[in-house]
């Protein structure tokens, strides 16, 4: 069995999809656009509203807290809206029947979703900085993997509402509520010890230091490091667990192939 | 002798309804598939074709029961296992309709862990064998519903798995496409030599396409032979006579001639009708039988029955115009066979498979 081959027909197959459906990815970077937009001339407006989004009141704070909580929606979003659309296809059951395991497939799934979302984000992180006149740092080196440390909390919670999806079929609402649950546990202040406990929380504030300020990821706090990564590892742990549970119901009920 | 791929021993499915409510899917299901084994699951709806089928896939969890295929019980070799197994469970819903027919076959197999580059001339034949080689750039869903059903297969053969299952490969075809993807899906299992499980209820598919049959009702096995034995058994169990006029009627017969109790002939010399003291004799030795005028339709018990029947025609002197065997189609042969599976139950039988 090559894992490799699997991963190349999954980006290649969301390649395929992405240009098909070129209406939804231009709708998707143009939607991130103008929430940021209204958020940023309503902070120009109304100083103070909206900055709770960035936890502090700079603009560039702003700016790069709409740009983790929009991966994180990203991350936690696709991967369950993907399983509830595979369930209604049809295509679902043919995913379960791969070798590897759908484990597997969950995971280069979202490897792929994140790869592809990366790209309208960032550009839209491009029109957001010069709709703001601000340039912040964006090093490769060290934003990526403090974006993957990042969201492998929001990972999990997506593989939780991807299990719940198997067996109740429909949980959008559940999207909305943890799309706003997210603004609270990212900016939750940091002085909280139990505050970096929450998914995404730890993250951010090395994702924040390193735009804002410059930081590269050698020169980040270690210990800051290591506990977003076990954070983020103990969700994803949790969130597959939960997923393997609800996989089990939903097996022993018959309801993989419902919808 | 072919060693068996896949092996089905107590299968049981039991899914809770509302209410504490419960309906076994498949009830102790056992079966065997050889090498290259052409089987047909054939059974009526809710009869626990599919449900047998998802379970040994792994989609759905028996409550009890093994399955092996290649020897390994699927519970320490899943999902593995699965590099042995392919399937097409919902026809065309099984596609990615905004993909083209060659992206999801090339997709499907990938999943199998077979890239586009050692495997692309076998695709290519694929697609040109079931007819969609000049539609590989197409999107699935700009195609008819009897090519998006042939892409289903082709993605599942695609796989190159040793056993594929295709539950209702001809669900919603018309009568033409359906005979078309039957005949290509007959010569290349053949020629493939590939373990091939279909499940069906269109008749027509399993007797063209298999060479075995297990006939499923109510989630249990209650038949299981080869498609040519079952119709046979049916063929010489299964007699019809039908009588002429009787020999020189409107002659002059001599009294020895005269039978010993005179059937009855329509005016104007017709052929004679059966006399209702031998009429009850027939359905009473020869059950089911179905009298009517001039025709006797009998079952025979076994082979020297047939001798009987005629005994009892000679000694009436009644002229038989024609003997028919009758040639059941396997539509017939199920039909008798669930209808018995179902009297059966509704007596309480102990549950144990029935054989024709």
């Amino acid at each position: 069995m090559k894992p490799g081959v699997v991963l190349r027909v999954i980006l290649m197959r969301d390649l395929a999809m992405m240009k098909r459906y070129y209406l939804n990815t231009v709708s998707s970077l143009v939607t991130i656009y103008v929430v940021f937009l209204i958020t940023f001339v309503g902070m120009r407006a109304f100083t103070g509203v909206a900055t709770s989004l960035a936890g502090s009141d700079t603009l560039e704070a702003t700016i790069v807290g709409f740009f983790v909580w929009t991966l994180t929606i990203f991350a936690y979003s696709d991967f369950s809206w993907g399983l509830i659309n595979e369930a209604q296809t049809g295509t679902l059951e043919q995913l379960y029947l791969c070798p590897l395991g759908f484990r597997w497939i969950g995971a280069f799934t979202i490897i792929s979703n994140l790869v592809f979302s990366l790209i309208p984000i960032f550009v839209a992180l491009i029109a957001m900085m010069l709709t703001a006149g601000r340039w912040l740092s964006i090093d490769v080196i060290t934003l990526v993997p403090l974006i993957v440390i990042s969201i492998l909390g929001a990972v999990g919670v997506g593989f939780v509402l991807g299990g719940l999806a198997l067996v109740f079929k429909r949980v959008q609402s559940l999207f909305q509520i943890v799309q706003f649950l997210f603004i609270g546990t990212m900016t939750m202040p940091q002085r909280l010890w139990w505050a970096r406990l929450l998914p995404v929380n730890a993250g951010f504030g090395l994702i924040r230091t390193s735009m804002i300020d410059g930081v590269r990821l050698w020169e980040l706090p270690l210990g800051e490091v290591a506990i977003a990564l076990l954070v983020g590892l103990a969700y994803l742990g949790i969130g597959i667990g939960v997923f393997s549970a609800c996989e089990r119901a939903a097996k022993s009920r018959g309801l993989l192939g419902h919808y | 002798m072919a060693e068996a791929v896949l092996e089905v021993d107590s299968l049981t499915k039991t899914f809770q309804g509302a209410r504490n409510a419960s309906v076994r899917a498949v009830d102790n299901v056992s079966f065997s598939v050889k090498q290259g084994e052409v089987v047909g699951l054939l059974g009526p709806n809710g009869a626990g074709k599919t449900t047998t089928i998802k379970c040994i896939l792994g989609l759905v969890r028996q409550d009890s029961g093994s399955v092996r295929v290649f020897g390994g019980d699927l519970r320490h070799t899943y999902p593995g296992a699965l590099r042995h197994m392919s399937a097409v469970l919902e026809g065309s819903r099984n596609l990615y309709w905004r993909l083209t027919v060659e992206e999801n076959v090339r997709f499907f197999a990938g999943l199998n862990g077979l890239g586009l580059a050692e495997r692309g001339s076998e695709f290519a034949q694929l697609l040109e064998r079931f007819g969609l080689a000049d539609k590989k750039n197409v999107e699935v869903r700009r195609l008819s519903q009897g090519m998006k059903q042939k892409t289903s297969v082709v993605c599942a053969l695609a796989r190159r798995t040793p056993i594929v299952f295709l539950d209702e490969p001809t669900l919603g075809l018309d009568v033409e496409t359906s005979l078309e993807l039957r005949d290509t899906l007959r010569s290349y299992s053949r020629e493939e030599g590939r373990t091939v499980v279909v499940s069906s209820h269109d008749m027509d598919v399993v007797q063209q396409v298999c060479s075995r049959v297990i006939i499923m009702s109510n989630g249990r096995v209650v038949t299981d032979d080869s498609v040519a034995h079952l119709i046979d058994l049916f063929r010489t169990r299964t007699c019809t006579v039908k009588l002429g006029a009787q020999a020189g009627e409107g002659q002059q017969q001599s009294p020895q001639q005269q039978p010993p109790q005179a059937a009855t002939s329509p005016a104007g010399g017709g052929p004679v009708e059966i006399p209702p003291e031998l009429a009850a004799v027939l359905s009473e030795e020869f059950a089911p039988a179905e009298v009517s005028g001039s025709t006797v339709k009998v079952t025979l018990a076994d082979s020297r029955s047939i001798y009987r029947l005629m005994d009892l025609l000679k000694a009436e002197q009644l002229p038989i115009e024609e003997i028919d065997y009758g040639a059941p189609d396997l539509e017939q042969v199920f039909l008798e066979i669930v209808r018995r599976a179902a009297a059966g139950a509704n007596e309480g039988a102990s549950g144990e498979a029935t054989r024709p």
